[in-house]
């Protein structure tokens, strides 16, 4: 496999030179599946929390794209409850720009971007959205309460943080797991995110 | 592929087997690499063009080496040999292809052939034998795909006749049944005795008038049990059944020739055939109004006016689905078509009379599906020019068009001595519509072109199963068996309805009695009126058995293939070809390969993409069989690909 020899590599190099904020590393020695995270960025409302994702290496990568999903709920206009995210990286052309010399990485920095920078202009989340152009005010509220609730490691008492955290993001992964098989067979339906 | 997913799953339980296979498929990886790059271009090609190169890691060298032996040592049938025969005595019984289960192998072969380019392929199946040819211009990336298919008539029609004889006395009441359900398909305005039917097979039965109406409404819960589809002579009086028949063609759904449905049931036996078709001409000649009156037929007609009443219900439902199109566009167009029917069909009478029921009559059907991008959509290949070159075969050509929704659709038929053609031509710009603003009417704007390629290859396989049935002296056994299909099988419907219409279910059961009935000219008939729209409860030809012609599978192919339109269309191998290559030499500097981001060997083959980037020739060959930009600068690499392309 293509993807095989790549994949060691794209790892090697995301060991060696990660992106600032961002890590990511395999799961259970798969080789197509790889978890993520991205610290929030300061001066946006995910500042302080810490966002994980799940990364599908398809049969056909590098020329298909990473499916690439947020495990932790986040407030955002281009990210759907089930952790979806709508980036054109993540797509192939011609709607999405996704490119074989693209690489996790790099897609992962533009995700980090996409945080800084929602783009309500292509919304996957039209009411998030129409809050981010119109009441920007609560709209920071909300995406910072949301990443208060799900996406801050609590300082104080850093274990009990864990046990209460570690638990809840289970139940939510697990809800989002069932969430996005459901949505995924209505996908080919609806294309909220073109 | 599938295998290496497996392979990691269960490596979760066990992590060291696994890592060994993952070592053993880098150590593949590393071989198939070394083997690409020591290939001689042709070599390359060769393999590349024949699909055997497969995906790095998955064979061993061993295993490709032996590959490109064997393509070199047998050069596969199917590439490049265009010019197989299209059998002129096509053996009865079903031969490698046409298998019911072969439809499969037909789907295999259409989608290497999107991959590789020119294809061809043939096939038999009773006395019907195919041959499809598939071409990708390598300057456009238009696909282009024609089928033909030749029926020879003879074998069957002796053999139906015979059968005619055997049967007519016992079949009478099903035969009425037949009939009455060919009405249903026929609600149309025109006038009965429009065209000669020169080629029927039509067998005289018993007539009882009685049944018909209760039959007529039992069919459309029940496939009509005769086989034979014997045309009934109906002893009623002409006019009643006038008179059902103009309530009948009130309804929304004028689509049909009546022609038809007189020819259908005319009180011919073979020998006659040849004597009647000029006297018919005549009737023909005697337009509409004329035509009313059925001289010959009348009988029949009762029985299927009845018929008609049921399903034009169903038709009007139809109707109101869609509209506009069976309103703005069916009118007219029927008529034009009858007229020019008339002609045509006079014209084969003169000029076949005499040849008549024992000519080798040969049926091609050329339907080309053919992918145009945007810009080059329009005056290219114009419908005049495609008239022309069809058209010298004589002035019995008849040339429908009609453009709608962004697609143009045009259906041709002509004749010549013993020779039918049939043309349909759908022209669709798949790609990149967005690009010129429909933007969300994309995908709809998608669908329906789906929708119309299958239809198209409804229509045609409709025409090629009306007229291989009526030929085809084994359709009495497969009927029932048909029908059933249709009404209970559920894939078949969904595949049908996009195709057709809301109403398939019980239509189809009626109609498909009626293609058994009918013959080809009615299959001429039912063509034109079809592409103009498809309000009126058409056969969903996709619920014939499968083996009979490929037509569903190809429905299906391009039904399944949606997705795929939505993606980026790639460069034809003969575009990647044209890209200039070279050989990694020791004096370059140190480069990666972007696209498996393996630095560059010495030796290795390279791609050098207008813009000047450099990949593996295996790596960005693949990219560029699906996609057309450069993987780095995402420049088009074939920037004046939309010029060029002239098909």
């Amino acid at each position: 496999m293509q993807r095989t020899s790549r994949l060691k590599r794209e790892l090697q190099m995301l060991s060696t030179e990660p992106p600032p904020g961002i890590t990511c590393w395999q799961t259970d020695e798969q080789v197509d599946d790889l978890r993520a995270q991205i610290v929030g960025g300061t001066g946006t409302p995910y500042e302080g929390g810490l966002f994980s994702l799940e990364i599908k290496i398809p049969e056909r990568y590098p020329f298909e794209p990473p499916k690439m999903r947020f495990l932790t709920p986040i407030y955002h206009p281009n990210i759907d409850n089930s952790g979806r995210i709508c980036h054109d990286a993540l797509k192939l052309p011609p709607k999405g720009a996704w490119k074989p010399s693209l690489n996790i990485s790099a897609v992962l920095s533009s995700i980090q971007l996409l945080m800084a920078e929602p783009n309500p202009d292509d919304p996957l989340m039209a009411d998030i959205s129409s809050e981010f152009k119109y009441n920007k005010q609560l709209f920071m509220e909300k995406a910072r309460k949301w990443t208060q609730e799900h996406a801050v490691q609590r300082n104080t008492g850093v274990m009990e943080g864990n046990k209460e955290n570690t638990p809840d993001q289970k139940s939510s992964s697990r809800k989002r797991e069932s969430l996005t098989e459901q949505q995924e067979a209505e996908e080919p339906a609806k294309k909220t995110c073109l | 592929m599938e295998g290496s997913d497996s392979l990691e799953q269960s490596g979760s339980d066990l992590p060291e087997s696994q890592r060994r296979r993952q070592l053993d498929r880098l150590d593949r990886e590393e071989a198939f690499y070394q083997f690409v790059n020591n290939l001689s271009d042709e070599d390359y090609r060769l393999m590349r063009d024949n699909n055997l190169l497969g995906t790095p890691g998955e064979v061993t060298e061993d295993e490709l080496f032996n590959r490109l032996q064997q393509i070199k040592d047998g050069p596969e049938q199917q590439n490049n040999t265009p010019s197989t025969e299209v059998g002129e005595d096509p053996v009865v019984q079903p031969e490698n292809s046409e298998d019911p289960a072969s439809g499969d192998s037909l789907l295999d072969w259409l989608n290497t052939v999107r991959r590789t380019g020119n294809t061809t392929r043939t096939g038999h199946r009773g006395n019907q034998s195919w041959r499809a040819v598939s071409q990708t211009n390598p300057n456009s990336g238009d696909f282009r795909f024609s089928l033909e298919i030749s029926v020879n008539r003879n074998l069957a029609e002796q053999q139906a006749a015979a059968e005619g004889e055997q049967e007519s006395p016992d079949e009478a009441p099903e035969g009425q049944e037949v009939v009455a359900n060919v009405e249903p398909q026929v609600p149309m305005e025109t006038e009965v005795v429009e065209e000669p039917v020169v080629e029927e097979l039509a067998v005289i039965v018993e007539p009882e008038p009685e049944l018909e109406e209760v039959v007529s409404q039992e069919i459309l819960g029940e496939p009509p049990s005769s086989p034979a589809a014997l045309p009934v002579q109906a002893p009623l009086s002409p006019s009643p059944r006038r008179g059902q028949r103009r309530a009948r063609s009130r309804s929304p759904e004028p689509r049909r020739t009546r022609a038809r449905t007189a020819r259908s049931r005319s009180p011919l036996s073979l020998d006659q055939l040849d004597g009647l078709a000029n006297p018919r001409q005549a009737h023909s000649s005697q337009g509409p109004n004329s035509a009313t009156n059925a001289p010959p037929v009348p009988q029949v007609e009762g029985s299927s006016r009845t018929r008609q009443h049921v399903l034009s219900r169903q038709s009007t439902a139809d109707t109101d689905v869609q509209p506009s199109r069976a309103g703005a566009e069916s009118v007219p167009e029927a008529q034009n078509v009858e007229s020019q029917e008339g002609e045509a069909a006079g014209g084969e009478g003169g000029g076949e009379g005499g040849a008549g029921g024992r000519r080798p009559p040969t049926i091609m059907l050329d339907l080309q599906v053919r992918r145009v991008r945007p810009g080059e959509y329009r005056q290219r290949d114009s419908i005049a020019s495609r008239t022309r070159s069809r058209s010298q075969n004589s002035n019995n050509t008849f040339l429908y068009e009609s453009e709608r929704g962004g697609f143009r659709r045009t259906f041709s038929r002509s004749e010549r001595a013993g020779v039918r053609t049939y043309v349909s031509t759908i022209r669709i710009p798949i790609r990149r519509i967005s690009d010129a603003g429909l933007g969300e009417a994309t995908s709809m704007a998608l669908q329906s072109m789906i929708r119309q390629i299958m239809t198209g290859f409804g229509e045609l396989g409709y025409l090629m199963d009306s007229d291989s049935d009526s030929s085809d002296s084994t359709r009495g056994a497969s009927t029932p068996s048909d029908l059933g299909e249709a009404l209970n099988n559920p894939d078949a419907t969904p595949a049908a309805a996009p195709a057709a219409d809301v109403d398939e279910a019980p239509v189809a059961a009626g109609v498909r009695a009626r293609t058994v009935e009918t013959d080809v000219v009615e299959g001429l008939a039912t063509g034109p009126p079809a592409s103009g729209g498809r309000a009126r409860p058409r056969p969903p030809i996709s619920l014939e058995e499968p083996s009979s012609l490929p037509f569903l599978r190809l429905a299906h192919f391009f039904l399944l293939n949606d997705d795929d339109e939505d993606q980026p269309q790639g460069l034809t191998k003969e575009q990647i070809d044209n890209l200039s290559m070279r050989n990694f030499g020791e004096s370059d500097a140190l480069k990666t390969c972007s696209v498996c981001i393996t630095e560059y060997a010495e030796g290795n083959k390279l791609r050098k993409l207008p813009c000047s980037h450099e990949y593996h020739v295996h790596c960005i060959d693949r990219w560029l069989s699906e996609n057309s930009t450069c993987p780095i600068c995402r420049r088009a690499v074939l920037v004046s690909a939309n010029r060029e392309s002239v098909v």
